[in-house]
């Protein structure tokens, strides 16, 4: 993936100058952010369900130990098989070992964010098992040989042109840029794919303990059809994606979709429990849930165990004023936005530059605000931030500036000093009251705007010298 | 091994964390409301309000015999010599076999897990309707709940590009709490015994996956026809 091998500053700057990203990115947040809000208006009392959201999240995760293994016997005693996968390269043997037992030799997927996380399809391509995303972004961006760039919308940063142009060429059909025609051509493209698949993956948006069911939402159908026609379907959950109980869904469903898409509810919702049961005609032979560790058991223990509450919703990324200008790319990792800028330092540790991710925010709030679990995502940043300067990861000339700020803040006479050289040094650059261009290190700031000259006096000259 | 590491982590983490966990998992109440926007007067018409805003199809009618005809309506409009759907007697239209056969229509096989599977499905894909039934009809989303199961196949409100719902009034409830509510008081323990699926159905199939333009029909039916009797 070459968005990861460039440095983070880099990577923005690209995604900056891209202005039909500017274009898509504007006019997909925005539509989001207003059909989130017009659906939270809708309803008697918002404030209350995210509260209760939030504390039926907090509950599970305080019992998620005994919850996980209630979740995991009920499937076993469904005839179901349980994998506790405690990183990519298990839960990868796992499902690439299962499809060879079973001699599978093409295999259907629908979005799953935790199989993104652990590369799952160059694992199966490599064991040469055929591969299909069938949402219908995934599949755009599986033929462009890209990633997703949204958690709901994996193709928002791709023009109706470029589709367009991708079926031309791996399908076959004339080029068109009427929309509705294309998603016709990838229906009748991706049909025979489920019919001949022979196993079908998903993930997983709540694993339900009481009753040893996963849920699975969608708007497509393309879950629903992975899930009900092939001999074999692999659900792979976070272990942190649990409830209790399957009464709390009427509370989770309604949150997750008012804030993914303003939708009441998604088109699908589908809640499974093992494999089909004697006499039912549709659903698979064979049922395998993949448990996900991948950092996640020590996370809870962390500073950061609060974003574990988080249900994948991206009402953060769409509210957010960097996601909104650089996408989901920019950020390397596979969660993008301020949920992405959290997570990927703890379950992606290893990619270059993560450090960097944190930093990429005002620290405005519109995250947390939007949040349907209240998730302190700025303070989880601003924590990650002094983790970063902790482990000695601050540029040089930053560190040497904080301190001597710190030095000069908490000396009083270091202080007056260093306020009179700002006022005399701001009046020999200024002109008219404006600083055109601030000296090194700070001239970035004015590369595009001006500084004002400061005033002759402080404050507390001022305020001494006031007759009373 | 994997999994009691995986266990024994989360002790260690808890044993830290879970007071603060348990402290938010205390400062709300986690009653499930039975409904979440403000009650409407008639749950008919809002439940047919709700389903027409996303492009779902209602017929409000009186009778079994009205519901046979709307139909018979929608077959004449797609001939189709076959329709995958659930067994009649799971669907509950007594005239529903008697129709069918004036039509000249049958029920396609659709057991995916004997021998013929690939048959079967080569044989599905391109009929024109399904037909089901359902368990509950939410008000305030429009939505409808299809418990699956023997004579209850998935297929037949997924496959073919016209799903039809077969739903009574007495069956409608406000909310997806009711509707939990409803499933928990009418099987107990028992809900997934006898099938391995449940699921929420709101609307045609959708997608804006592209320049956050709506199409509808991506995978599922584009079209789904609710039929509202009583």
């Amino acid at each position: 993936m070459p968005s990861q091998s460039i440095s983070f500053y880099n990577r923005v700057a690209t995604a900056l100058d891209d202005t039909s990203l500017k274009t898509a990115l504007s006019r997909a947040t925005g539509r989001f952010v207003g059909n989130r809000a017009g659906a939270l208006r809708a309803l008697s009392d918002a404030d209350g369900l995210r509260d209760t959201a939030r504390a039926i999240r907090a509950g599970a995760l305080a019992q998620l130990d005994t919850l996980l293994v209630q979740l995991a016997e009920r499937v076993e005693a469904r005839g179901g098989h349980v994998c506790w996968a405690s990183d990519a390269a298990e839960a990868q043997h796992y499902i690439v070992n299962l499809a060879q037992a079973r001699q599978v030799r093409s295999i259907v997927k629908s979005k799953s964010m935790a199989s993104e996380e652990i590369h799952l399809n160059q694992a199966l391509e490599a064991a040469d098992l055929e591969v299909i995303e069938t949402d219908l972004g995934e599949y755009i961006i599986q033929l462009a040989g890209e990633t997703p760039s949204h958690i709901l919308a994996p193709s928002i940063h791709k023009t109706r042109e470029q589709v367009s142009d991708l079926f031309h060429q791996h399908l076959g059909v004339p080029p068109t840029d009427d929309i509705p025609t294309m998603t016709q051509t990838a229906r009748r493209a991706l049909r025979q794919r489920f019919l001949q698949a022979d196993m079908g993956i998903s993930g997983v948006n709540f694993g339900v303990a009481d009753e040893g069911a996963v849920v699975i939402v969608e708007n497509e159908g393309n879950a629903r059809l992975s899930t009900s026609v092939p001999r074999i379907h692999v659900a792979i959950m976070g272990i942190e994606r649990i409830v209790a109980r399957m009464d709390d869904l009427g509370v989770m469903l309604q949150v997750l979709a008012r804030s993914a898409t303003g939708q009441k509810l998604s088109v699908y919702t589908s809640i499974i429990n093992g494999p089909a049961r004697p006499g039912e005609a549709d659903g698979p032979e064979e049922f395998h849930l993949v448990l996900l560790d991948n950092g996640r058991s020590k996370m809870l223990g962390s500073q950061y165990a609060e974003a574990l509450l988080c249900i994948r919703c991206g009402a953060c990324l769409n509210a957010c004023p960097v996601y909104q200008a650089i996408g989901g790319h920019a950020y390397g990792g596979v969660y993008s936005g301020p949920i992405g800028a959290v997570l990927t330092p703890i379950l992606q540790p290893d990619l270059p530059d993560v450090h960097l991710l944190p930093q990429a925010s005002s620290l405005c709030g519109a995250c947390q605000e939007v949040c349907p679990v209240r998730i302190a995502l700025p303070d989880l940043l601003l924590r990650h931030r002094a983790d970063a300067v902790k482990a000695g990861k601050a540029h040089p000339i930053e560190q040497a500036a904080m301190s001597s700020y710190k030095r000069m803040m908490t000396n009083p006479f270091l202080y007056r000093a260093a306020g009179r050289a700002a006022r005399n040094g701001s009046r020999l650059l200024g002109r008219k009251g404006r600083i055109r261009r601030l000296p090194p290190p700070l001239h970035p700031w004015s590369r595009e705007r001006d500084f004002p000259t400061l005033p002759a006096k402080s404050f507390s000259e001022m305020w001494e010298e006031e007759p009373e | 091994m994997t999994r009691s590491q995986i266990l024994a982590n989360l002790h260690t983490s808890l044993a830290s964390n879970r007071p603060w966990l348990e402290s938010v998992a205390n400062s709300a109440p986690h009653t499930i409301p039975p409904y979440v926007m403000p009650a409407a007067d008639d749950l008919v018409e809002q439940f047919a309000a709700e389903l027409r805003t996303i492009a779902g199809k209602v017929y409000v009618v009186a009778d079994e015999r009205a519901a046979l005809n709307q139909i018979a309506a929608l077959l004449a409009e797609r001939p189709s010599p076959q329709i995958i759907a659930w067994d009649v007697e799971q669907i509950g239209l007594a005239g529903l076999p008697a129709l069918l056969e004036a039509h000249g229509v049958t029920l396609a096989a659709s057991d995916l897990h004997g021998a013929s599977r690939s048959a079967h499905l080569q044989n599905m894909e391109p009929l024109a309707i399904c037909i089901s039934g359902v368990e509950a009809g939410i008000a305030e989303s429009g939505s409808l709940v299809l418990r699956h199961g023997p004579g209850r196949p998935r297929l037949a409100s997924l496959l073919a590009p016209c799903h039809i719902a077969i739903l009574r009034r007495s069956q409608l409830v406000r909310g997806l709490g009711e509707a939990l509510a409803l499933l928990r008081n009418r099987y107990d323990e028992a809900i997934f015994t006898t099938t391995s699926n449940l699921t929420l159905i709101t609307g045609p199939s959708r997608t804006a996956d592209i320049e956050m333009t709506l199409s509808l029909g991506i995978h599922g039916p584009p079209e789904v026809h609710v039929i509202l009797v009583g």
